[in-house]
């Protein structure tokens, strides 16, 4: 009689808990059961972010499921950052920025920027997130001397202005500027974001201000760092996801900690975003990454061991990758790349070989370079005929495009030769070299990254063709590293890299692409360090379609006027057009993607691309779900 | 008075024991001719050293055998699988000729699907006319042994993703593969018996700084080293200018084995009598190591420089193939394997591993023949 009262009572327990639990992933609820756990309404925010699966032809998905991927580096775990795409504010489909981790925002003359938290939004270790996380990076962390010797980030600085920092409440925080800054919420939505919030609550511990100095730098000794500031940055690491102890925001959180061959991804029972079942996500409990060498993944995706890649998988693997789908249940889908060339020739503006200078300086030069390039030949050759043939540019479905962007990026061997000649390189050596001024033949080593055959290709299948015009080619491989620093000493007289990020821009996008902005824009490091060091180290750029591209480029952080930024981009591709800064080879140029045959919610067809999709960020991967 | 009878024939020392013409060769003979006459015997050697000739002058006659040049791409026949030669059209004699390709594009999987079209015969031109080569770097020509049908094409081994033919990149490929590491042995072979010699020669102190540095030399890492050299090497060195660089140093830390070998023989051998009748007759060491005591194990030389060659060219594959050696656009057989190393080729592709055929025909050769040249350098064995 006892026994069976007790049973009754222990049902009806039972019977509360799962209907608590019902929307619980069967992989929280021990913890939620044995009260490790809060229970769901409990863990989210009072007012999580919906995800609209059914309105973007999405399905609602349940829960369980481990993903598989495959990546060829340790560090590559960073790019649980980049699919993750949890962002204050982030890329929607349309590509226009929406609230994400931020219940909402607002802007004033594009200068001060008001964000709203989520009440109740949490860490992945159960603290609450609060406008105190953001107090903590201004104060305690950007604007720490030993941190960052040089400031807070670039992107904080308006004609080096900081801004005022103000939390008037513990679900809001405001950054002011007294001039426009357009560049912060993109930042921000990156796919490398810039993160203003630190978790607190972890990183005190780390911190002087907050912990006894000296008992920190000794700490950070025995740990292998020189003090306590490289201490604090090792475990602060939200990008590069090295300390698994980190609380984090993204819908998964690395539970390994390096070296090791296999990092798991757990789901992060605090997610922000729910569907419209109310089912928190991610549906997918964990992701599993297996490092493996880069050169194995073709071979073992092909063979069904990863759920969702497109890393390290080139057009050249479909034939191999499509003979597997139906062995191995997975599907090969084309994405498109979203780079203005997929491949393109940077001539060094700032070389130090004086006559070689002179010589890529002049317009007609760069342009004679363009026009021998048989693009056609390329296309067909490496890339199947599928891509098109165009300049480093826009692509053609871009508001920006016009066909006249490809004026110089047509294949004509005697306009070629006759801007040369008109250059003044007429004299010929006994193998029908043009001389250099100097005299000496008009060979052109040209470096590479040396990390794909696709680029030595490349550069094989122009070797004949500009030989036509009397230009000799030389490939010259090296190691990523050494291939940076050479361009940057200005030893390298031409490179072979990727052209421009992102060719569907729209005018809110930043075109410091295409101005001198960064050293790593090959075709002039020089000068884009100048604007980097803020003019300490580099050279103000003295070609004068440079310095106006730079001015335009000043001119559009300046101004809040959508027209003005339209006119702004449309002038600043107009002068790339004209001055051949790079040379484009083809763009739009297709990305196998394999996608585990149950796997739901992925589009058949995408943009692959760093930025600003994310790769597959925006698509939202904690919305992927598996099928039975 | 009785008459001493003495023979007016005169007097012949093989009257006892007759020889036969042949064994008058054998006794009389020198050193390099028994050696010749003992590896005559060895067929597995001599069929090597054939097949070592032959590839050699394959290598040597490479612009003139192959159809095309090194670099001659046909953008139109990308991954075209292997041509086969025909004799015989719907068994009608025509002569050695092909069957042309009919090409699609499969859209579904992006394969290249080349089908060959009985009704194309691309009759086979020799002595022909083809792409021009400067030969030797003397004198430029068109001349070829074989050449496709004047509008055809002819693919022995396939092209690559380029379309440029395997069976003319694997006769290019050889001349390199097969030269490049004889200099390194050449190098850490005369280091060797020098330094070996001088050390088992004088021995004591000599010997025992030599042996310090051997073993010093021997402590090295290799494969962190070759990388370290790899990058250190001057950058505007023409890739094949570095693998020489990298082969002389990889010849600078080889010799130390042979050098040991060297002076524990020479350690032993100069105790012999012969040695020291040499020596007090005058003999300067220079003679005495060289003349005397060098042809006393010159059967240990000879073998292992025969199995080392080998060890050089597999050396040469092996580090191109792992990205430290030669690298595009020369083109060795390593490199041509280095371009082989992914996965579309081992499913899609096979005929690009070709390569590895030449590789392992030419090492059993050597190692053959250096088996037989064991044998036959220690005649009376």
């Amino acid at each position: 009689m006892k026994f069976t009262a007790l049973t009754a009572a222990f049902l009806l327990i039972a019977q509360v808990v799962l209907a608590n639990s019902e929307h619980e992933s069967p992989f929280l609820i021990q913890a939620v059961q044995s009260g490790d756990l809060p229970p769901m309404s409990e863990r989210l925010p009072e007012n999580p972010r919906i995800m609209q699966t059914s309105k973007n032809g999405l399905t609602s998905g349940k829960y369980g499921g481990v993903l598989r991927m495959l990546m060829g580096k340790e560090k590559d775990i960073r790019r649980m950052v980049v699919f993750g795409y949890s962002r204050l504010v982030g890329f929607n489909l349309n590509l226009e920025l929406t609230a994400d981790i931020l219940e909402s925002y607002e802007i004033r003359e594009g200068r001060e920027f008001v964000f709203h938290l989520r009440k109740g939004h949490r860490w992945s270790d159960g603290q609450p997130f609060t406008s105190n996380d953001f107090r903590f990076y201004w104060e305690d962390v950007a604007n720490n001397d030993d941190l960052f010797p040089f400031g807070p980030p670039k992107t904080f600085r308006v004609e080096g202005e900081l801004p005022i920092v103000e939390y008037p409440d513990e679900w809001t925080v405001v950054y002011r500027w007294s001039r426009p800054n357009p560049h912060f919420l993109i930042e921000l939505a990156s796919p490398r974001p810039l993160f203003i919030y630190m978790p607190r609550h972890y990183l005190e511990s780390f911190h002087p201000r907050y912990a006894d100095r000296e008992n920190l730098d000794e700490q950070a000794k025995s740990r292998g760092s020189r003090n306590w500031s490289g201490y604090f940055l090792k475990k602060a690491r939200q990008y590069r996801l090295t300390n698994p102890e980190l609380p984090s925001l993204q819908p998964w959180v690395n539970t390994t900690s390096p070296p090791a061959e296999r990092y798991v991804f757990k789901r992060n029972p605090y997610f922000h975003r729910v569907d419209e079942n109310r089912l928190q996500l991610p549906y997918i409990d964990q992701v599993q990454i297996n490092i493996v060498s880069s050169s194995l993944i073709p071979a073992k995706t092909g063979a069904g061991e990863s759920d969702l890649q497109g890393h390290y998988l080139r057009l050249d693997n479909f034939t191999f990758l499509k003979e597997g789908e139906q062995r191995n249940d997975y599907d090969v889908l084309l994405w498109k790349t979203l780079n203005g060339s997929h491949k393109a020739l940077y001539p060094n503006l700032n070389s130090r070989d004086e006559e070689w200078r002179k010589l890529v300086r002049d317009v007609r030069f760069r342009r004679a370079l363009s026009l021998a390039v048989n693009r056609h030949e390329i296309n067909q050759v490496i890339y199947y005929g599928l891509a098109n043939e165009s300049g480093n540019t826009v692509l053609p479905e871009s508001v920006f495009y016009e066909d006249e962007m490809q004026t110089w990026a047509r294949y004509d061997p005697e306009q070629s030769n006759a801007l040369l000649d008109s250059i003044g390189l007429r004299a010929r050596n006994k193998r029908g070299l043009r001389l250099m001024p100097d005299g000496r033949p008009l060979e052109v080593i040209i470096h590479t990254a040396g990390e794909s055959t696709e680029e030595t290709d490349i550069l094989e299948l122009m070797h004949d063709s500009l030989l036509k015009v009397g230009i000799k080619i030389y490939t010259k491989p090296s190691q990523r590293e050494v291939f940076r620093e050479r361009i940057f000493s200005g030893d390298v007289m031409m490179s072979v890299w990727t052209g421009l990020e992102n060719a569907m821009p729209t005018s809110g996008f930043s075109p410091d692409e295409l101005a001198p902005t960064s050293q790593n824009q090959y075709q002039w490091p020089r000068w884009g360090q100048y604007h980097e060091t803020s003019g300490k180290v580099g050279e103000k750029p003295d070609l004068p379609s440079a310095r106006r591209l730079y001015d335009l480029y000043l001119t559009w952080s300046e101004t809040t006027d959508v027209q003005q930024k339209q006119e702004i981009w449309r002038e600043m591709l107009h002068i790339h057009t004209d001055e051949v800064f790079n040379i484009g080879i083809v763009n739009a140029v297709p990305q196998p993607i394999v996608v585990n045959g149950r796997l739901r919610n992925i589009p058949i067809e995408g943009l692959y691309a760093w930025f600003p999709t994310s790769y597959f960020g925006i698509y939202s991967p904690d919305t992927f779900w598996f099928d039975e | 008075m009785s008459t001493h009878y003495i023979s007016e024939a005169p007097f012949d020392p093989h009257s006892v024991e007759q020889l036969t013409p042949e064994q008058e060769k054998l006794y009389l003979a020198s050193q390099w001719q028994l050696m010749w006459l003992k590896l005559k015997q060895h067929r597995l050697a001599v069929g090597s050293s054939a097949v070592l000739i032959v590839i050699y002058l394959l290598a040597l006659f490479c612009e003139f055998l192959s159809p095309y040049n090194l670099h001659a791409r046909h953008t139109d026949y990308i991954f075209a699988p292997p041509q086969r030669v025909h004799v015989l059209h719907e068994g009608e004699f025509v002569g050695p000729f092909v069957y042309g390709y009919s090409y699609q594009l499969n859209m579904e999987n992006l394969k290249r699907e080349y089908t060959p079209d009985t009704q194309n015969i691309q009759k086979l031109r020799f002595f022909c006319r083809g792409d021009g080569y400067k030969f030797w770097g003397l004198f430029e020509t068109d001349v070829h042994f074989v050449c496709p049908a004047s509008d055809g094409y002819l693919f022995l081994f396939g092209t690559d993703r380029l379309g440029r033919d395997m069976y003319s990149r694997i006769l290019h490929g050889a001349r390199i593969s097969l030269t490049i590491g004889l200099i390194g042995i050449a190098l850490s072979f005369i280091l060797g018996i020098v330094i070996g010699g001088i050390a088992g020669y004088y021995g004591g102190i000599v010997d025992n700084i030599i042996q310090r540095l051997i073993e010093i030399l021997r402590s090295f890492p290799e494969l962190p080293l070759w990388m370290a050299l790899s990058a250190t090497l001057p950058v505007t060195w023409s890739p094949i200018l570095v693998f020489f660089g990298i082969t002389l140093i990889l010849a600078l830390l080889d010799w130390t084995g042979l050098a040991r070998a060297v002076r524990s023989k020479l350690l032993s051998l100069r105790e012999e009598d012969y040695c020291t009748a040499a020596q007090l007759m005058g003999a300067k060491p220079k003679r005495i190591i060289g003349r005397h005591l060098l042809p006393g194990f010159m059967s240990h030389l000879i073998a292992s420089a025969s199995l080392s060659i080998p060890g050089m060219i597999l050396g040469e594959t092996a580090l191109s193939f792992l990205g430290l050696g030669l690298r595009p656009p020369i083109t060795s057989w390593g490199v041509l394997l280095n371009e082989a190393q992914n996965i579309n080729v081992v499913a899609l592709y096979p005929w690009l591993m070709l390569p590895v055929v030449p590789v392992i025909i030419v090492i059993l050769a050597f190692n053959f023949l250096g088996d037989g040249l064991r044998d036959a350098a220690d005649p009376y064995k």
